[in-house]
């Protein structure tokens, strides 16, 4: 990993609370790492069609399963975004839906490459 | 101890299956509501689950509104894990039947301390459905021998009777009594004759159908009902009753002690009587019959012949 992507990582990652949450076990970070590279493209996918169609029932429904993906590697600030979006999809609120979508997927946007390096380096 | 892990996303199932794996749980993880509620309704399914709140196909709660209607499995312990957590989202969880709630993204030591108390729940649940089956048991059990006690045993003879007339089918009630059973007792000791009496009701329990009923009616007397029996097999099977007894002495501690048992027999397709007072008198008088006729032997009630001579012809 890059010194800019380490720096882009610890500040979009809580990289100690995370590690807490696999109990240090590097490997299962990297299988999680794994899921999520998977996972959360074709997730985002969902979203943004979602949005595009202003279909609020499933901008709640996509937003909180990526919502708790990423909380689940501590990707904080993501998704507290993906939670903003949740809320809109529950409110029924299209005002401001696509920008709020944009902020998303900026914030996502260098995060699957470093995620995806850092899982190399943590293989023990 | 099984646990069922419900969650779509898979990084979240991943990590719960494998910290709780760690506790030495059996995980069983899937990825929708159905399929938890399927686990769920399994005899011997999970009785511990971490359900997420929004899943496809059926949600947490819905998942737990399910499952509390399902009175006849043993309690399942259901915490919802999810990224709701407002006050008002919590109620309705609860509502819906969860037992308790944490929120995404979960600390791992909180998650299985919680969990740890929906094992002493469901343990506590055990040992108190346990009691109730104990408590079930000898309040209609004879507690030396283990057979029905005497008002079970009426009871369902009543049932029985009531069902045979709405079929239009028989019943047999057999009385049997042990002969001379008082000189057990006597030259023995009642610790003889207690293992006497335990010994004759697991040989009339091996006598009999498992559909037959089989009952402590007082000291020595033993009821048996036979469902759906033909009144003309009545009496083989009160002397095959009666021959599991007598063929082979009973095992004491005071060594091989013989038994015998009369036995008063009643088919109710042969009688027009309704009621279970009238019935026992009947079988009581064939059994008195059995004892007079030199004990150890079978008596069937006859039911009286009617005269059918007109009245004005009897001298």
């Amino acid at each position: 990993m890059t010194q800019q992507g380490d720096r882009f990582l610890q500040k979009a990652v809580n990289l100690g609370e995370v590690l807490i949450r696999v109990e240090n076990d590097h490997e299962l970070l990297s299988e999680l790492i794994g899921i999520f590279k998977k996972d959360f493209p074709p997730l985002l996918q969902l979203l943004q069609e979602a949005v595009a169609r202003e279909d609020m029932e499933n901008v709640e429904a996509r937003s909180h399963t990526l919502k708790g993906m990423l909380s689940g590697l501590s990707v904080t600030k993501a998704a507290a975004t993906a939670s903003r979006l949740e809320q809109m999809g529950r409110e029924r609120k299209t005002s401001g839906l696509a920008d709020v979508l944009t902020i998303l997927e900026n914030e996502v946007a260098d995060l699957l490459p470093e995620l995806g390096a850092y899982a190399e380096e943590s293989k023990p | 101890m099984k646990i069922l892990i419900a969650d779509d996303d898979g990084l979240s199932r991943r990590l719960l299956e494998k910290t709780l794996e760690r506790e030495g749980y059996e995980v069983i993880a899937v990825d929708n509501g159905r399929l938890a509620l399927q686990q769920l309704s399994l005899a011997d399914g999970p009785r511990l689950a971490l359900l997420d709140w929004m899943m496809p196909e059926l949600s947490g709660t819905g998942v737990c509104l399910e499952v509390r209607k399902q009175h006849d499995r043993p309690y399942v312990h259901i915490v919802l894990l999810t990224s709701r957590g407002s006050k008002q989202d919590v109620v309705a969880g609860l509502e819906a039947g969860a037992d308790d709630y944490l929120t995404k993204p979960w600390d791992p030591a909180e998650l299985t301390a919680r969990l740890r108390v929906g094992q002493r729940i469901l343990q506590l649940e055990d040992r108190l459905v346990e009691a109730r089956e104990t408590m079930r048991f000898k309040a209609t059990h004879d507690n030396l021998t283990a057979l029905f006690n005497r008002g079970v045993i009426l009871d369902l003879l009543a049932r029985e009777l009531s069902r045979t007339r709405r079929e239009k089918g028989c019943t047999v009630v057999m009385l049997g009594d042990l002969d001379h059973f008082k000189k057990v007792n006597d030259g023995y000791g009642h610790v003889v004759g207690d293992e006497v009496l335990q010994e004759i009701a697991r040989r009339l329990l091996a006598s009999v159908r498992s559909y037959d009923f089989v009952g402590r009616y007082g000291g020595e007397e033993f009821l048996i009902v036979l469902n759906n029996c033909d009144s003309s097999h009545a009496i083989a099977r009160a002397e095959e009753v009666r021959n599991g007894i007598a063929n082979h002495q009973v095992q004491t501690m005071r060594g091989l002690l013989p038994v015998t048992m009369s036995l008063g027999v009643f088919a109710s397709r042969d009688w027009d009587l309704r009621l279970v007072e009238e019935i026992l008198v009947e079988t009581d008088l064939a059994l008195y019959k059995a004892k007079a006729d030199g004990r150890n032997c079978v008596r069937l009630a006859e039911p009286p012949v009617l005269c059918s001579i007109p009245l004005e012809q009897i001298p």
